[in-house]
């Protein structure tokens, strides 16, 4: 990764920042200063890596098996967790921050948002559209990134929405503001693909009869997803024969077909948008037929029917905490939903699938706390450890253990506190949010904006049709 | 799972009546006897918080509350140490009662046709049965504004308790007010239908006209009010949408209008000034802070269309919605705090308060954060005199708390409502929790071998 490193913007005052980082490294006591923010990712530097940090004497939430741990210490060494622990050393050149009074969470993973696309969140031109890639439409200049970054989020799956059976290959992402689209995904996170079932594909709230199609009913979707799996092991024989010297042609190249195998492997994990417990039993059913595994069940509002199925078929949930009855199917969500498969077995991820709400996932856990009585921990653990389960990158985020990257959130006060602020979010060991510098910047930015109003305006007076020639642009 | 006895007790009450072959009302007929719950901490809104105080109810009513109230010896008493009394939510801006599953059309009578409906009467709409209801008042909220959502002028709205047998019986006060929805200023960026999105001409346009007719509309409904004052003989022929608007004119009830975005809010301020309407409530999203101070001159108060809320535009810093209620109020302005009043919304009450709470966490203080969504809203609403606050006289409708009723932890562990607890056994989503977490373990049918 070297984003933004040639991207300084005019007025940015690069020196200070970073005399006030060889300032803190040295004396081992101020707080970083690791980048400036701004609202725009295009001159948004990519944040130092401060090589040793230390966070002292705040209530760490690990989210793994040390629990939370009261006026405790946090080191990251070179973008890692080094150690997590009461009263560490103070390596020498380590840069402090002063946690007292603060509460420290791992970033907080959100396993269903649709933030950064560049439109396209449903290819609707087809049912089964197993070959369409959300990687190749990140859209990196999304404000949506850092405002969720200023809610504490650090990594989130960006799905397809749900109009398909079989929907297209989402991407899990590290919330690099600043970074451009490659940098932004999650390096080594497992493949998965999107699939939906009920009323969405069915598409029967959709009024313009002449654009129905098959399938209209569950049992469509059911039929449609037994045919392209057949056809994707037939399509794996072909190529296996092939392959094995036992004859045929070189089979002909189906990239849809070939996302499907992959799912049939085990190297693509399904993330099926469902919501009734009758759909999703038919789909885990149907993977024990066809011999395919659900990695993840999406918004699962009836999950708390079958939780024991779900349990036992390995397969997790990712949950809203709360919604219900705007549309027919989830009439029967509760927002005990996330409780019930909790305590069954099953592991269970807040999501937000909105830009809105993935700025308080911390606070969509505290649901989980007041609906059912998870304990604090547990719920804390449905925006943090086990959605990263869900994509499969727990073994680099989720919780603060040894060997997983630096990514963590500084809180104001409990993180499950509709009184806490977000005060700092860092990946890698690099501060992409902080609250104060984020409110240092507004003047700047207010004046800047006014700034180039009153250039426009004194360019329209020069030319007549200049509003319609730069074609408007933002509001 | 730590669980309360006291709330093991009360499921364990209601899952027996949940189950039992009659459904209870929820208000539970009871001979009227006075009762005091006792120890808690109150918080009346109306003044500051009283540790260990005493509620005294009477019927429906609230009869004293205070920290040295006399409990005769054979009064009926509720022991309440340690917890938290707070007045119901009264929701300022809501379709509760007139949705019920926001994507099957037929199950919703928010939006009516027509750009000019003062005439519409939104209670006569108002489902008492919805299973929408019994969710929103376990979270609090037992009282709604519910408000017509179509057109330019949608109609009049209606206060409604969210308890009871029917419309009429559940009605608070109806007319609250008339609902004019200025028409957006600005074109859209996109559309989501097959159609392009409007041109800035064609939309200039529209509001043109569409304000126009209204204007009109006012204008004859000033001659016929005076034809009536008047006592013309022979009286105007009666004309219902030129009566719903007497009211307005004459300054008894409010004109809400409904404006969103900066310049939409600008013009609609203009126009009803222009329209000499003497008391207009706002109802806006954080654009409107941006107005605080002409509005705070005006005395035009504010019912916010929600706190949690991304900014409008790409430029505005992320807090831009949650710190909009603090610098209305900084400002002088009344203030309520709503959402944003769809049938999606409606269907989520219960989170009002956390709206109220991000306020809270970003610089409006907690007492007036609560205000928000029970007494500013009661008074704004014209309904201050029965709710909105723990105070002698009003309505015996409360909850009963383990902590801050602004912390999403907190747990409500019991309603009263009319001097009377309500039971959960109309509302599904409780239902379904108990009957499925009573579903026998074991290795299900279906699980892999």
């Amino acid at each position: 990764m070297n984003h933004g490193k040639s991207g300084i913007a005019p007025g940015k005052v690069r020196g200070p920042v970073v005399a006030a980082l060889l300032l803190s490294a040295a004396c081992g006591l101020a707080p970083p200063r690791a980048a400036a923010v701004d609202l725009e990712a295009w001159r948004s530097p990519m944040p130092e890596q401060i090589p040793i940090l230390l966070v002292q004497d705040a209530t760490i939430w690990t989210s793994g098996p040390d629990g939370t741990l009261p006026a405790a210490d946090l080191l990251i060494r070179n973008g890692k967790i080094a150690a997590v622990g009461v009263d560490l050393a103070i390596p020498a050149g380590a840069v402090i921050i002063d946690g007292r009074g603060k509460h420290l969470t791992p970033g907080i993973v959100d396993a269903h948002s649709h933030l950064g696309i560049a439109g396209g969140v449903n290819e609707t031109g087809a049912t089964i559209t197993a070959e369409v890639r959300i990687e190749d439409v990140l859209n990196c200049e999304d404000p949506t990134i850092y405002r969720q970054l200023a809610g504490g989020v650090t990594a989130a799956q960006l799905l397809h929405g749900s109009a398909n059976a079989i929907g297209g290959q989402s991407a899990v992402i590290k919330l690099r503001w600043g970074a451009p689209p490659d940098d932004l995904l999650f390096e080594g996170a497992p493949a998965a693909i999107k699939f939906a079932l009920g009323e969405n594909p069915k598409r029967t709230n959709r009024p313009d009869k002449e654009r129905s199609h098959f399938p209209t009913t569950r049992a469509g979707i059911a039929q449609q997803i037994r045919e392209r799996f057949v056809a994707a092991e037939a399509y794996r024989a072909r190529w296996r024969r092939f392959r094995a010297g036992e004859g045929g042609q070189e089979p002909r190249r189906d990239l849809q077909l070939e996302a499907l195998v992959e799912v049939l492997e085990g190297e693509r994990r399904i993330n099926a948008h469902s919501y009734r417990a009758d759909e999703i039993l038919m789909l885990l059913s149907l993977g024990d037929e066809l011999g395919f595994s659900v990695a993840v069940l999406q918004h699962v509002l009836e999950g708390y029917k079958i939780a024991e199925e779900i349990a036992a078929h390995g397969t997790g949930a990712s949950t809203f905490s709360d919604w219900w009855a705007y549309k027919f199917e989830v009439l029967d969500a509760i927002p005990y939903n996330a409780a019930l498969m909790h305590e069954r077995g099953v592991v269970v991820s807040l999501n937000s699938d909105s830009d809105e709400l993935g700025r308080r996932l911390n606070l969509e856990a505290a649901k989980a706390v007041r609906y059912g009585g998870v304990e604090p921990e547990e719920a804390l653990k449905m925006v943090t450890l086990n959605p990263a389960i869900h994509l499969g990158i727990e073994d680099r985020v989720g919780s603060l253990t040894v060997g997983k990257d630096g990514d963590f959130v500084l809180w104001s006060a409990s993180p499950l506190s509709t009184q806490a602020l977000c005060e700092e979010t860092w990946i890698d060991g690099r501060r992409y949010f902080s609250r104060k510098e984020d409110l240092a910047a507004r003047a700047a930015w207010a004046a800047e904006r006014q700034a180039l109003i009153a250039k426009i305006r004194a360019l329209d007076e020069v030319l007549p049709n200049n509003g319609e020639a730069t074609g408007g642009g933002a509001e | 799972m730590r669980r309360k006895p006291a709330s093991t007790i009360l499921s364990t009450v209601i899952l027996v009546s949940a189950l039992g072959s009659v459904i209870q009302p929820s208000v539970a007929d009871e001979p009227a006897r006075d009762v005091f719950l006792v120890g808690a901490t109150i918080h009346p809104v109306s003044g500051p918080e009283i540790p260990g105080g005493t509620l005294h109810l009477s019927g429906s009513s609230i009869v004293a509350v205070g920290a040295d109230l006399k409990v005769p010896a054979d009064a009926r008493t509720v022991d309440v140490a340690g917890k938290h009394i707070y007045p119901t939510f009264v929701h300022a801006g809501s379709v509760l009662g007139l949705t019920e599953v926001s994507a099957v059309a037929s199950t919703v009578d928010a939006s009516e046709n027509g750009d000019l409906n003062p005439e519409l009467r939104v209670e006569v709409a108002f489902h008492g049965d919805s299973r929408l209801l019994p969710v929103a008042r376990a979270g609090g909220v037992l009282y709604a504004h519910v408000v017509p959502r179509g057109g330019i002028l949608s109609g009049s709205s209606a206060v409604l308790r969210l308890e009871g047998w029917n419309w009429q019986d559940m009605l608070v006060r109806a007319p609250v007010g008339l609902h004019l929805r200025y028409p957006p200023v600005l074109a859209p960026r996109r559309s989501f239908g097959p159609r392009p999105p409007k041109t800035q001409t064609e939309v200039d346009e529209e509001r043109k006209n569409k304000t126009e007719a209204l204007k009109a509309l006012f204008e004859d409904a000033r001659a016929y009010g005076r034809a009536q004052d008047a006592g013309a003989d022979p009286p105007p022929t009666r004309d219902p949408k030129l009566e719903a608007l007497q009211p307005v004119l004459r300054g008894v009830l409010p004109l809400f209008v409904h404006a969103a975005e900066h310049q939409q809010i600008a013009e609609a301020l203009d126009f009803v000034e222009a329209l000499e309407v003497s008391r207009v409530v706002l109802v806006s999203g954080a654009d409107a802070a941006e107005f605080a101070d002409r509005l705070a001159e005006a005395g035009i108060p504010v019912i916010l269309t929600g706190v949690l809320a991304l900014p409008r535009r790409s430029w505005q810093v992320y807090d831009t919605a949650f710190t909009a209620p603090e610098r209305l109020r900084a400002a002088g302005v009344k203030l309520a705090i709503a959402d944003g009043g769809s049938s999606f919304e409606a269907a989520h009450s219960r989170n009002l308060p956390f709206h109220a709470a991000m306020a809270a966490a970003h610089g409006l203080p907690h007492r007036d954060a609560l205000a928000a969504i029970t007494l500013n809203a009661a008074e704004i609403l014209g309904v201050a005199d029965r709710l909105g606050s723990l105070e002698a006289g009003k309505e015996a409708s409360f909850l009963i708390t383990d902590g801050d009723v602004l912390e999403i932890t907190t747990h409500i562990e019991a309603v009263w409502h009319l001097g009377s607890e309500v039971d959960r056994s109309s509302d599904r989503q409780w239902l379904l929790y108990q009957r499925y977490r009573q579903r026998p373990t074991g290795t299900p049918p279906g699980a892999p071998p």
